[in-house]
């Protein structure tokens, strides 16, 4: 066994110093200046995972979203879930969770608005909905901000944020269409996707691991 | 050199975190380690990964693995306090069992919590996943659906008589088996000697270990004792927690075999 995982290791060394070594031929990169203006963006990254390379980014949020049934299912075959009991409101945390809870979710939304111009998008946007989410589940308990939120919906607005991405793209690339409005549009879709994904895995792990 | 000072603080980070006995501590130590690591992605001109490090590194996973820790990190024990097995000593835990436990806790990098509870709780409180190890002195009954571990400690029933009158025992305790239906139930064994010393009670069904604490503190002068049964302090796990019972279980043999729980007994017990 030992060997075997040494000569592996060896053989991805050697892959990796062919490669470093340019052996293998590299494809022509086109300047991503030009990808950036083509797509309305600034921001050159956005213009690449939501344009060029839009295929593989489609299929990041189809993992996201089957890790996060995975998640619910797993969890549900493990019947390890139990009514969590009601927490106490502390003053404090229920005073920062106010506070601060506007300021992160009109943080979260920029992000996901200006993805296309500067450091941000649809990923970073839905983590911090998702601790926003966290936050006020700390001050409020976990199961009064399911019922609260409507969770049951929420999910179904997941899935429709999913369908919705993949049609605006799928239609744009038939239209041959490029442009910022498209780049926000998806952007806030997986923000939608990934804030709510998020929240749905934690629900799952508080209610089977013990209280928040 | 921002980059260079940030990748040594996350490698420092990292191998806090990888050599921190304490879980939680390893927890936030990964915690940080997401942050200086998110720092150096700022550095290297991608605040887009950045952003997303901290968001999901620092926020979500580190809460994920604090959810995690509640559940498996703490070995929760509900106990009758009972010297010299396991009782309060001022502020902190103390006894044989609380040796054991301790021991134990660390072995499997759990921290180990004790709750005291009347004898009849413990194991309705196993049964609904509330804890995960009873004792205290836990003499097993027939009866009670948990698991058990091997014995720790042989002992013996016995109904010791004081004065004519009827009998009393712990409810729940072994003892409540040989308690004749004219007996007497009491929530714990403190009370239950007071009864006795009170003359409530003529006599009392429990075992040689508290009968002979009770004797040796004067709370009690028996006229008569009868000895029933040979029985033995085990420890009681929750039924469904076969891995905790395994693990106990290998642990106690462990010590059996080094000599190291009779050393301990000697010391303890006497």
């Amino acid at each position: 066994m030992r060997v075997l995982a040494a000569l592996s290791l060896l053989g991805l060394m050697a892959l990796l110093a062919l490669g470093v070594s340019g052996v293998f031929p590299r494809p022509p990169v086109p300047p991503t200046e030009d990808v950036a203006a083509e797509w309305g963006a600034e921001n050159v990254v956005a213009a690449i995972v939501l344009g060029v390379r839009l295929w593989d980014t489609l299929f990041e949020i189809l993992i996201y979203a089957m890790t996060m049934v995975g998640v619910k299912l797993g969890l549900r075959l493990l019947r390890w879930e139990h009514a969590v009991p009601p927490v106490r409101e502390t003053p404090l945390l229920r005073r920062s969770a106010d506070l601060l809870l506007g300021p992160i979710v009109v943080f979260a939304l920029y992000i996901a608005v200006s993805g296309h111009l500067g450091p941000g998008g649809g990923f970073p946007a839905g983590a911090i909905l998702g601790t926003a989410l966290l936050l006020l589940a700390l001050a409020k308990g976990v199961e009064r901000l399911s019922a609260e939120i409507h969770e049951p919906s929420l999910e179904w607005v997941e899935y429709g944020a999913i369908v919705a991405i993949l049609a605006v793209a799928g239609g744009l690339l038939v239209m041959g269409h490029r442009g910022s409005g498209y780049l926000i549009a998806v952007n806030v879709l997986i923000a939608l996707e990934v804030g709510i994904g998020a929240w749905v895995v934690l629900h799952r792990f508080a209610s089977s691991r013990g209280e928040v | 050199m921002g980059v260079i000072l940030l990748s040594a603080l996350t490698l420092a980070l990292a191998v806090f975190a990888l050599t921190q006995r304490r879980l939680l501590w390893g927890v936030i130590g990964v915690g940080a380690h997401s942050l200086a690591l998110a720092g150096v992605y700022l550095f290297l001109a991608a605040p887009d990964v950045a952003l997303t490090q901290a968001a999901v590194g620092f926020g979500l996973v580190t809460f994920i693995y604090l959810l995690a820790l509640r559940r498996t990190g703490k070995l929760i024990v509900v106990a009758e306090e009972m010297p010299p097995l396991l009782y309060q000593d001022g502020q902190r835990v103390a006894g044989l069992e609380w040796e054991i436990l301790s021991q134990f806790g660390r072995h499997v990098h759990q921290d180990v919590q004790v709750l005291w509870v009347p004898r009849k709780e413990i194991p309705r409180l196993l049964r609904a996943g509330e804890a995960n190890v009873g004792a205290g002195g836990y003499l097993p009954r027939s009866e009670e659906a948990v698991l058990l571990t091997r014995p720790l400690l042989s002992t013996r029933m016995v109904t010791v008589r004081c004065t004519p009158g009827p009998l009393g025992a712990v409810e729940g305790d072994r003892g409540e088996d040989y308690l004749p239906p004219d007996g007497l139930t009491y929530e714990d064994h403190g009370e239950l000697a007071s009864a006795l010393g009170a003359g409530e009670v003529g006599g009392a069904v429990a075992d040689l270990l508290h009968v002979r604490q009770w004797v040796l503190s004067g709370e009690i002068q028996p006229v008569q004792t009868t000895e029933e049964q040979e029985t033995s302090f085990r420890f009681a796990v929750a039924p469904g927690e076969e891995d905790i019972s395994r693990a106990l279980d290998a642990f106690l043999a462990q010590l059996e075999e080094t000599g190291e729980l009779a050393r301990l007994v000697r010391r303890h017990v006497g």
